[in-house]
């Protein structure tokens, strides 16, 4: 299903964005095939939201370019009805009830499925005809859930969708996503700081952190790439030169690199080992924050 | 767009049309009281010919009715408080304008929906008050001749309209700058409360050049119908203004009145040949003397003929600029993040 020729959904070459004095985004390259479910995956501040609200059109980037749904994020019905956006803090009318909420997607949106929203609220249990405002947070995070799905679109970006769900409602709701994306003609880009939440669902990642992009890519060509190489305490020299050295964690009798591989490994002092993709991202993001744990030692540069 | 505007807003439509109610009931039944007592008065004075003195003896209404027309003054600038300021600030401080800014409609329409209504309501609602005071105060604009006097022309005619327009465009605008309710508030009705003071006391005195006449002291003259008056004195031999004012007032009859002023205020300022009439018991002579030496009364006024060309003037002030503070909100919602 997946291939490499799918066209890309999400196009972005040097993206960046900055308020007055800070830089929330910086320099941003990244590409989502269509028929993905990207994980985006970065501590707090990382930039996250930006890139979301800049995919959405919320914002307005500083610099560099964005292409979306195969053109520029707008403030226009032809563009908006192709995007679907939840933001984080599920911003809804809280004294409108669910049943207004179907309301006023369908008077919003050429293409409406209001009947999907019932048909949920009432699997889940919750009433239509009470304020969302008397909700409780994961009913609330669930309506959303499912209005932004309502607009049938092509791109759905997900800000923390399931940081309101308890552990059950999490895996329904990403196998429901999943479902959805299976139907076809669906790419989500979802964002959470914690891998677990996603790593079941998702086939495609985007790593962030310190307003940076780390990684973009498949997860299953990303984990083909890197590999963890375990040897005695030597010199590296040539190991770095050929490879890209994301991390080294050095003891007195023992080494460990992570390496992005440009070729095959072929110093046979090293033992050569498959990298997972928790392993993967902490990687990443040790390097970015420089002096993670006492022991570790982190070198690299940055992508 | 409208259904998610009336959804949004229905509590409040439901309230504003209920107070409306109230009012408007209170002000017929008590409006008709006061235009039968003032028709039977001006029947009674006519019999007796002493029509001349009825705006002095007859009082219309109750202190408490004409204390609160006199408070729909406020009422523009509580509709772009209660209103206004809350229509875009409240989206964005609650973020459900990501929600709305995300379905498929674009924000310029979004906010051209939002403002289309809202300014349609409050004119509706402001511009009925002020008909309701316009044709309660009908009888005493025609005893007092009060409807072109600050104050009462603030609340009567068309440019109570124009205030709301003003005022709710004031709000929305602020709120969308500072995205923020409380602080777009307090904005608002500062902003507004300033340019309200500094166009009655400085811009609508000129908006056509006001008449001057001068008269003789000993028969002071009174334009007809209601005019404004601006300034009022006595001008020298030379023409020039005297500090002295009031002497050709048409107070001129009532005579305690009328000394007291002179003995406290003119005394010295009075020529050297007037100054001893002004001990006597009666003001005639000293005035008499001052009319000899070539002073005269002035009074400057827009008259009552320009009431209806000042209020348009007024009012396009105010829809012109709530024009110009709409165009800025519609600038800052399509270019700025949300």
């Amino acid at each position: 299903m997946m291939a490499s020729s799918d066209p890309a959904v999400i196009q972005t070459r040097r993206l960046s964005k900055r308020y007055r004095r800070v830089t929330a985004l910086s320099e941003a390259t990244v590409t989502v095939p269509e028929g993905r479910i990207s994980a985006l995956i970065g501590p707090n501040g990382a930039g996250k939201t930006t890139l979301l609200r800049l995919l959405t059109g919320l914002a307005r980037p500083t610099g560099g370019d964005i292409t979306v749904l195969g053109g520029t994020p707008r403030q226009n019905a032809a563009f908006l009805s192709g995007v679907g956006f939840l933001a984080q803090e599920i911003p809804l009318y809280r004294h409108l009830s669910a049943e207004d909420h179907i309301g006023i997607g369908a008077h919003l949106n050429a293409r409406w499925d209001g009947t999907s929203v019932r048909r949920r609220l009432e699997s889940l249990d919750i009433p239509v005809d009470r304020q969302v405002g008397r909700l409780s947070g994961g009913q609330r995070a669930q309506l959303a859930l499912a209005l932004t799905l309502a607009k049938r679109p092509r791109l759905l970006l997900l800000d923390e969708p399931v940081a309101a769900l308890d552990p059950l409602a999490r895996r329904q709701f990403l196998a429901h996503l999943a479902e959805a994306v299976a139907d076809g003609g669906l790419t989500v880009v979802l964002s959470s700081h914690l891998l677990a939440d996603l790593e079941r669902t998702c086939d495609h990642l985007i790593l962030l952190a310190k307003s940076r992009v780390q990684l973009c890519g498949d997860i299953d060509t990303l984990l083909a790439e890197h590999q963890v190489l375990v040897g005695p305490a030597k010199d590296t020299t040539a190991i770095e030169r050929d490879h890209t050295l994301v991390q080294a964690v050095r003891t007195a009798r023992q080494t460990t690199l992570l390496i992005r591989r440009s070729g095959p490994v072929i110093d046979p002092a090293f033992e050569v080992a498959d990298v997972g993709l928790e392993e993967l991202v902490l990687g990443y993001m040790g390097q970015v924050a420089g002096a993670a744990p006492a022991q570790l030692t982190s070198i690299g540069e940055d992508q | 767009m409208t259904w998610l505007v009336w959804r949004q807003h229905r509590n409040q439509a439901y309230f504003a049309a209920a107070a409306l109610a109230a009012f408007a009931v209170l002000l017929l039944v008590t409006g008709h009281q006061i235009a039968s007592q003032y028709q039977s008065a001006v029947t009674a004075c006519v019999a007796s010919q002493t029509c001349g003195d009825l705006a002095n003896v007859l009082s219309l209404g109750s202190p408490v009715l004409t204390l609160l027309v006199t408070l729909t003054v406020a009422v523009p600038a509580l509709l772009g408080v209660f209103w206004g300021g809350p229509l875009v600030a409240r989206e964005l401080e609650t973020g459900t304008n990501q929600f709305a800014w995300t379905q498929g409609i674009s924000r310029s329409r979004w906010l051209t929906v939002k403002i289309g209504w809202v300014m349609l309501a409050a004119a509706a609602w402001g511009g009925a008050v002020s008909a309701l005071v316009t044709w309660w105060s009908g009888p005493e604009n025609a005893l007092k001749h009060q409807n072109f006097q600050p104050g009462q022309f603030d609340i009567q005619g068309i440019v109570p309209v124009g205030y709301v327009l003003f005022a709710v465009a004031l709000g929305v605008t602020a709120g969308t700058l500072l995205r923020r309710t409380l602080p777009a508030l307090a904005v608002t009705l500062g902003l507004f409360a300033l340019l309200r003071i500094v166009v009655a006391e400085f811009l609508r005195p000129r908006y056509m050049t006001a008449i001057t006449t001068a008269y003789n002291l000993l028969h002071p003259v009174t334009p007809r119908g209601s005019f404004w008056q601006l300034a009022s004195g006595t001008l020298g031999p030379g023409g020039k203004v005297q500090s002295f004012l009031g002497i050709g007032s048409a107070k001129i009859e009532l005579r305690e009145q009328f000394s007291a002023h002179l003995n406290q205020v003119i005394v010295d300022r009075v020529p050297p040949a007037c100054s001893a009439y002004l001990h006597g018991v009666s003001p005639l002579p000293a005035v008499a003397c001052l009319t000899r030496q070539g002073y005269r009364g002035f009074l400057t006024y827009q008259p009552a003929s320009r009431y209806w060309a000042f209020q348009s003037i007024e009012t396009g002030i105010f829809v012109f600029l709530a024009v110009a503070l709409i165009a800025v909100a519609a600038i800052a919602v399509r270019r700025r993040d949300a």
